[in-house]
């Protein structure tokens, strides 16, 4: 459904554009005036979600864990952190697991599982390695290997993360630990926690009313290699992140996406992550959505969390690596049946809430899909289409001017979006000349091109393929640091 | 308001309720309003509507584009001066004629009436102010008689006949130089032609055609002797270089000839004419050759018709070969 209104948009409005191109005109200016006024609504927010970003980053989130009544004592809570690795190397794995070590937690309350993939011919010695050098640290460190083609599982993310909570669960279980003090954070093999992270995660989960039915959404950023990846491919990763920063803003739709924490109880309780499907980050939490009839939410931390920029040895490689990753990103479309295929098996939740979230999840991958063609290249289509007759309306003569006022309105706030980029930067290596800043300011101007080809063309493409029954098998994004620094 | 209580009731249910939460919820509502507010107006805009304060009506209108060469003059409309300059769209122009004037200084003003129709867009893109004094430049600097513009080759050549000169210059009158010497013929002539390889030229009188070779100032020493060649079989109409500058088509009252462009060379017939004075035009870039020519039709009356004769390398040569072995 997804796929066939996207496409469908897009066809009436070409169709439109040659048979009635004054009521197409006018369509796109109540397109293009919506979206400036969402744009400036969604700036606002990530305005907002900045500031709420900078007040806890500097926050002892430990200490108040400590300050906390003795009846919800912190200490009582267990770490459980989950990295599923396929192709990673040690030189992707060691900083993610050094950031644990480094953390302001104690490690005897953390518990570490490296969940390699056993078709992996390096896994084994990459196990032995990590082994020999962070074994002992946390109160438990466990190096899994999940089988290959186990009944009913695809080659997903969400299969292997499955098995490794497996294993855990049996670890948890010899050591007596009850699954409700467990809060597991399953992250992507290049995921650098920040030092405050599990104390800001306790803190929250100890808080918040109901801590079982939340989810625990870190912002991601993707400053491991940022300084070293090129222009378009940071462009769209810190568009990534700030994507997430205005979302987790509106926590009536906020989902879950990549490196996320939740209760260890709810997660067994849901049957763990999909193993056969790509975007298990999201499905999980609709899982525990069906599952709770609804009284399931993501708490949003204002703490980030590191991860890479996908990038690789020449342009041409870099931008299909990041057109893949954005694929499979908007392979989320998938939720949409799965959710209504939930809703329709599920009787505790109202009507008008099913509808809603059906709604928004509907609307939010349809307006990916489309709104960069719209603007880009639907909007010119009634001038050099719609012929002379067209062209001697005020509304032929008006239509560029107005979208495209409002479009430059609307790159206005593109220069907010450049000043919170450099906020959210880290320090420069000494490597890297000062130069790049200059670069890194000028890189914006490319910014309508990567939208269309990064922004809506993945997004078309997922949903087409998913309308047309052709599965998408995941394929993980290649991270390797050697080829950055 | 009944929407954003429900919601706010929601969010409490939840167990909470931030500052920024609330703030959201505001922008929203804001937001909606505005463009709620605001989409009428760009879109009456758009479709050329104006909002009548006085009938509290929408109208229609028209609007006019001026673009002017040079830019940058004064609007009147209806004699009264806009606070604008060209290029300007007058926009929300109620149907009807107005009088419009571009006035630009040292420019003559552009005066007229233009009519708006509502909901047309009416378009003056293409006007011109001429100067008061336009800006004349004389470029020879010696007597001529005749001059061709290269628009190839981006200069002017200029003959004298009286001194048997030719010169060229650029575009600008720069560059100014003699590239020949010619003998004359025994009357004036009639016209001249510079070869496609700008290496020669010809010029002809009704029996005589001459040919010159182009050397710099500098280099007369080393020029090629000019030469005449006479043609006293008819009377020439015109003559036209072929584009290998070696052959030249003869159109003559009778008959149209080709001659290759050197001393002592003899003309080869290519076919006859009946009507004397018909016009005739040359394709240089295909080598075709276009004349009117009168034929009695099997009615017995005459009619005039146009013919093409193709002179491209191939044709022209087994043309040539046929009737010189004739």
């Amino acid at each position: 459904m997804p796929g066939a209104l996207s496409w469908g948009i897009i066809i009436f409005l070409v169709f439109l554009s040659i048979w009635h191109p004054i009521i197409c005109a006018v369509l796109i200016i109540i397109f293009d005036f919506y979206w400036i006024i969402r744009t400036i609504y969604l700036t606002t927010l990530l305005v907002m979600a900045h500031k709420k970003l900078s007040q806890e980053k500097n926050i002892d989130w430990l200490k108040r864990c400590q300050d906390l009544p003795s009846k919800k004592s912190w200490y009582d809570i267990y770490h459980l952190v989950i990295f599923p690795v396929y192709k990673e190397g040690l030189d992707v794995l060691r900083p993610s697991l050094e950031a644990l070590r480094q953390s302001y937690y104690p490690k005897e309350r953390m518990i570490v599982v490296i969940s390699f993939e056993e078709r992996n011919g390096q896994a084994k010695d990459n196990a032995a390695a990590l082994e020999e050098e962070f074994q002992g640290v946390f109160l438990g460190y466990l190096s899994v290997f999940h089988p290959d083609g186990l009944p009913g599982e695809n080659r997903t993310k969400g299969a292997n993360a499955t098995w490794a909570a497996k294993k855990a669960r049996e670890f948890l279980g010899s050591r007596g630990i009850k699954y409700e003090q467990v809060i597991v954070s399953c992250f992507d093999a290049d995921t650098c926690v920040d030092e405050q992270y599990f104390g800001c995660l306790s803190y929250y989960f100890l808080t918040s009313p109901k801590p079982h039915q939340a989810s625990y959404q870190p912002i991601p950023v993707y400053n491991n290699n940022i300084w070293h990846a090129p222009s378009f491919a940071r462009l769209v990763e810190i568009s990534a992140s700030f994507c997430q920063m205005i979302e987790s803003m509106r926590i009536e739709k906020f989902v879950t996406f990549s490196s996320h924490s939740m209760s260890f109880k709810t997660l067994v309780d849901i049957d763990y992550w999909p193993v056969n499907m790509i975007s298990d980050d999201s499905v999980v939490y609709w899982k525990a959505f069906l599952f709770y009839k609804g009284n399931y939410r993501v708490i949003p931390l204002y703490i980030t969390v590191s991860m890479d920029v996908a990038y690789a040895s020449n342009f041409f490689k870099t931008v299909m690596l990041q057109y893949r990753q954005k694929r499979r990103w908007a392979w989320g479309v998938e939720n949409f049946p799965f959710l209504v295929e939930g809703f329709l098996h599920s009787k505790g939740i109202s009507f008008i809430h099913k509808l809603r979230r059906s709604f928004n999840l509907l609307e939010s991958h349809v307006t990916w899909a489309v709104w960069a063609f719209i603007i880009m290249v639907i909007t010119p289509l009634p001038i050099l289409l719609g012929g002379s007759f067209f062209s001697q309306m005020p509304i032929g003569y008006n239509l560029p001017r107005i979208t495209g006022m409002l479009l430059n309105f609307t790159l206005g706030s593109s220069l907010i979006w450049l000043f919170l980029s450099r906020a959210i930067l880290p320090p420069r290596p000494k490597e890297v000349k000062w130069f790049k800043n200059v670069i890194m300011f000028l890189e914006w101007a490319i910014v309508p091109l990567i939208i269309l080809i990064l922004g809506s063309l993945p997004a078309l493409d997922a949903q087409t393929r998913l309308m047309l029954a052709r599965y998408m098998k995941f394929q993980p994004t290649d991270k390797s640091r050697t080829r950055g620094s | 308001m009944r929407l954003r209580r429900e919601y706010l009731l929601l969010l409490r249910k939840r167990g909470s309720i931030s500052a920024e939460q609330r703030i959201r919820v505001l922008l929203f509502f804001l937001s909606v309003t505005i463009f709620l507010t605001g989409l009428p107006i760009i879109l009456s805009f758009a479709l050329g509507y104006k909002f009548d304060r006085r009938t509290l009506k929408f109208t229609k209108t028209g609007l006019i584009v001026f673009r002017t060469q040079p830019a940058g003059a004064n609007v009147y409309l209806n004699r009264q001066l806009l606070d604008i300059k060209t290029p300007v769209t007058l926009t929300e122009l109620l149907p009807g004629n107005y009088n419009i004037m571009l006035v630009l200084d040292e420019y003559y003003p552009w005066i007229n009436d233009v009519r708006v129709d509502a909901n047309r867009v009416t378009r003056l893109e293409k006007i011109i102010l001429f100067p008061l004094r336009p800006d004349v430049k004389q470029l020879n600097r010696y007597n001529f008689s005749s001059f061709w513009v290269d628009e190839a080759k981006e200069d002017i050549y200029y003959i004298g006949f009286e001194e048997n000169s030719i010169y060229s210059s650029d575009l600008h009158g720069q560059h100014y130089r003699r590239l020949a010497n010619f003998t004359g013929l025994t009357t004036k002539p009639l016209g001249w032609k510079v070869s496609p390889d700008r290496n020669k030229f010809l010029y002809f009188n009704t029996n005589q055609i001459g040919f010159s070779y182009f050397v710099l100032s500098a280099d007369m020493d080393k020029r090629r002797p000019s030469f005449i060649i006479n043609y006293p079989l008819g009377k020439i109409i015109d003559v036209f270089w072929h584009s290998d500058s070696y052959h030249i088509i003869i159109v003559g009252e009778n008959d149209i000839e080709a001659m290759e462009a050197r001393p002592h060379s003899r003309p080869v017939f290519l076919t006859n004419r009946n009507k004397k004075s018909g016009a005739v035009s040359y394709d240089i870039s295909t080598d075709t050759l276009y004349f009117i020519d009168s034929q009695e039709a099997s009615d017995g009356n005459t009619y005039d018709n146009l013919y093409k004769l193709e002179l491209n390398s191939r044709n022209f040569l087994s043309m040539l070969d046929k009737n010189n072995l004739r």
